[in-house]
């Protein structure tokens, strides 16, 4: 494996484009190693989404020795430049190249359509080709069970929400936490403050204030930063990590976290790829094993009962007894979105633009 | 009481990276140095005040750090733009292009990492006044310093001779130049003094306000700043109002998003700029005023030779 910046891959690649050309023939020669490329929109950093991505493909390195090599180009930010990230690698002799957000499907699609014999695979896409599928976290299911925590745990009753955009994305997670709450505590609301970015740490700490000013005593939120939770562990309340284990930085008040887990996103496909019958799938998964969320272990400080019943909901997500979006269910303006018996398609799950009973506050519609 | 005591709080926390870098920029502008790079050099002083603490766990020596690495950056732009005669726009802009770029390489190694020592106690009345002495205590010491750079800043620019010179090298260089005083040295001055306040503004954010690095972090601030001492037509007391106004409409609209005011919240998040412009403006539309404080030979270049 190694990583390189954008600018010593461009570099490096048009100083050696015919280098590589002989490369690639030799590579075919060599037996049975798959070259993997991935792609970064922003530095690999010690949490966070790009930290979540990159476990995820040196699992898969780690699970085929020797097997895999990994390109990793790391801080590509705008969609110009990884479309040419993404022919670069493929021009290279990369088999398997994966893209790591939303923002990477548009490049990646006109990329893919003229490279029919790579395979391409691109988190958050909600398109797919022949050659390019899609992977995506039900990440709802964990936020239910932290929600579930969160519910048992607030003794004013009021939960707290950071909100970054009103993507399907963010708000089936929302969602599945308040369902989740309300499912152990029907008096429990959670007041919402979207503060209109992914990138402005003072921001997320000005909208914790706030919440917690206003009797939140449980924060949770859509930045992938670990600051709502050290804001509300210097105001004493807890916090549920989003997107990566953020306990280091939140040693007391941390009482769980939904997060990603891509390892088996990677390692499948790669599977796949190395025994030549990849084929373009997209992938929803939640929790459970070979899943692509995970619960951060809980707080000690939690009682047994409740971590007992946050298991269990675990449990019976995982086998399907559970379903997080299962009728009778209303949003919060009364409107009846899903029948007794029914639950929601995965296509309305994916274009989800409505909020359930208990949310409060203004709702940004997409 | 409690609500109020935070929202004043969290207002002047807000304001405080504001009221730095801009009353730097201020007293840069006033000799007549438009530096555009507030936003670049802000971003360097945040990386290493952030590195210095976390380093160190030292809070005033991350401070000093940031105010040195901003003043080398406005060292920088000094030279090509006073030495070198540059056009200050075009050298301003690159700073702020040039300070993100080289932040984010310095952080390479810190993103997302968050300090864990933080120093965060702020005044203790030794008499119990409702509303003041929770306030006071819950301000960051900075903050204080805020307060003290701009008692400084009104003093030296009307009140002493120095200041007086400065603003005389800003109105018209050839005339001072043409008394004795050295035009030049007294702009590098000013623009370092400003690079360093920029420096501090940002070591503000990554050590106080959200201790931890991102890149981009200061997402704006710095222009937000050089907007304020326009509007504030290159007054002090302005720039503090200002700054403050921008940080309060931001809180207040968190507070009422979480109160549950359904309200467009691109609209909300879009009231601070509009509200602080409109204020600004509106009580800064004297054009005899503007023409008064304004630096007439703001961005143009000097030249002691001809």
């Amino acid at each position: 494996m190694r990583i390189v910046n954008r600018r010593d891959f461009l570099k490096a690649s048009s100083s050696l484009g015919i280098a590589a050309l002989g490369a690639r023939a030799l590579d075919a020669f060599a037996q049975d190693v798959l070259n993997v490329g991935v792609v970064h929109q922003y530095p690999i950093g010690e949490v966070g989404w790009e930290t979540q991505h990159a476990l995820g493909w040196k699992a898969m390195e780690a699970a085929f020795p020797g097997k895999v090599k990994v390109t990793v180009v790391a801080d590509v930010q705008q969609a110009q430049d990884s479309e040419r990230v993404f022919r670069e690698l493929a021009s290279q002799g990369n088999k398997l190249i994966f893209g790591t957000t939303f923002s990477h499907m548009a490049p990646m699609l006109k990329v893919a359509r003229t490279a029919p014999n790579t395979h391409f695979d691109c988190c958050a896409s909600v398109t797919t080709l022949k050659n390019m599928g899609a992977f995506e976290a039900r990440n709802y299911e964990a936020s239910y069970v932290a929600g579930v925590i969160a519910g048992r745990m607030t003794r004013s009753n009021t939960l707290g929400w950071v909100g970054a955009f009103p993507i399907p994305q963010t708000v089936w997670r929302m969602n599945g936490f308040m369902l989740g709450a309300r499912s152990v505590n029907p008096k429990a609301v959670c007041n919402v403050v979207w503060i209109n970015t992914w990138n402005d740490p003072a921001k997320e700490k000005d909208a914790v204030n706030a919440l917690i000013s206003q009797g939140a005593d449980v924060l949770a939120g859509s930045p992938n930063t670990p600051v709502q939770g050290v804001a509300a562990e210097e105001r004493g309340a807890w916090s549920i990590a989003n997107c990566s284990d953020f306990s280091k930085f939140v040693p007391k008040k941390q009482l769980t976290g939904d997060i990603f887990d891509w390892r088996s996103a990677y390692i499948d496909s790669a599977r796949d790829a190395l025994a030549g019958t990849w084929k373009a799938q997209d992938r929803f998964r939640g929790l459970g094993e070979g899943g692509f969320c995970a619960m951060v272990p809980y707080n000690a400080a939690i009682p047994a009962e409740v971590v007992a019943d946050a298991k269990q909901r675990e449990k019976d997500i995982v086998s399907g007894k559970l379903k997080v979006f299962a009728g009778p269910l209303k949003d919060r303006d009364g409107k009846q979105r899903v029948a007794a018996g029914g639950s929601l398609s995965d296509k309305e799950i994916r274009s989800i633009n409505w909020l359930v009973e208990g949310i409060n506050g203004p709702f940004p519609k997409s | 009481m409690d609500m109020v005591v935070s929202v004043i709080a969290a207002t002047l926390g807000a304001g405080t990276p504001l009221i730095f870098a801009a009353l730097g920029e201020l007293v840069a502008e006033k000799s007549g140095v438009l530096n555009l790079g507030v936003e670049g050099m802000m971003l360097v002083g945040a990386i290493v005040a952030f590195i210095t603490m976390r380093s160190t766990g030292d809070l005033w020596l991350g401070v000093a750090v940031a105010g040195v690495a901003g003043a080398l950056m406005a060292l920088l732009f000094a030279f090509a733009t006073l030495t070198l005669q540059a056009n200050q726009v075009a050298a301003g802009l690159a700073l702020a292009i040039f300070g993100a770029g080289v932040s984010a390489f310095i952080g390479k190694g810190f993103v997302g990492v968050t300090l864990e020592n933080r120093a965060d106690a702020g005044l203790s009345l030794p008499i119990d006044i409702p509303l003041l002495s929770p306030l006071l205590h819950s301000l960051h010491p900075l903050v204080y310093v805020s307060w003290l750079l701009f008692a400084g800043v009104s003093w030296f620019l009307f009140r002493s001779r120095a200041g007086l010179v400065l603003r005389a090298v800003g109105e018209s260089p050839a005339s001072a130049h043409a008394v004795g005083y050295p035009v030049i040295r007294i702009r590098y001055l000013a623009t370092l003094f400003g690079g360093a306040m920029a420096g501090i503004g940002g070591a503000y954010l990554s050590l106080v306000y959200a201790p931890l690095w991102l890149e981009g972090m200061v997402a704006g601030r710095g222009w937000i700043a050089l907007a304020l001492v326009v509007f504030a037509t290159w007054r002090p007391a302005r720039v503090m109002l200002g700054a403050y106004l921008f940080g309060g409409i931001t809180i207040v609209q968190y507070f009422a998003q979480s109160a549950g005011v359904a309200f467009a919240t691109q609209f909300m998040s879009m009231l601070p700029y509009l509200a602080t412009i409109v204020v600004l403006v509106v009580i800064s539309r004297d054009v005899a005023m503007i023409r008064l404080n304004a630096p007439v030979s703001l961005g143009k270049p000097f030249h002691p030779g001809v």
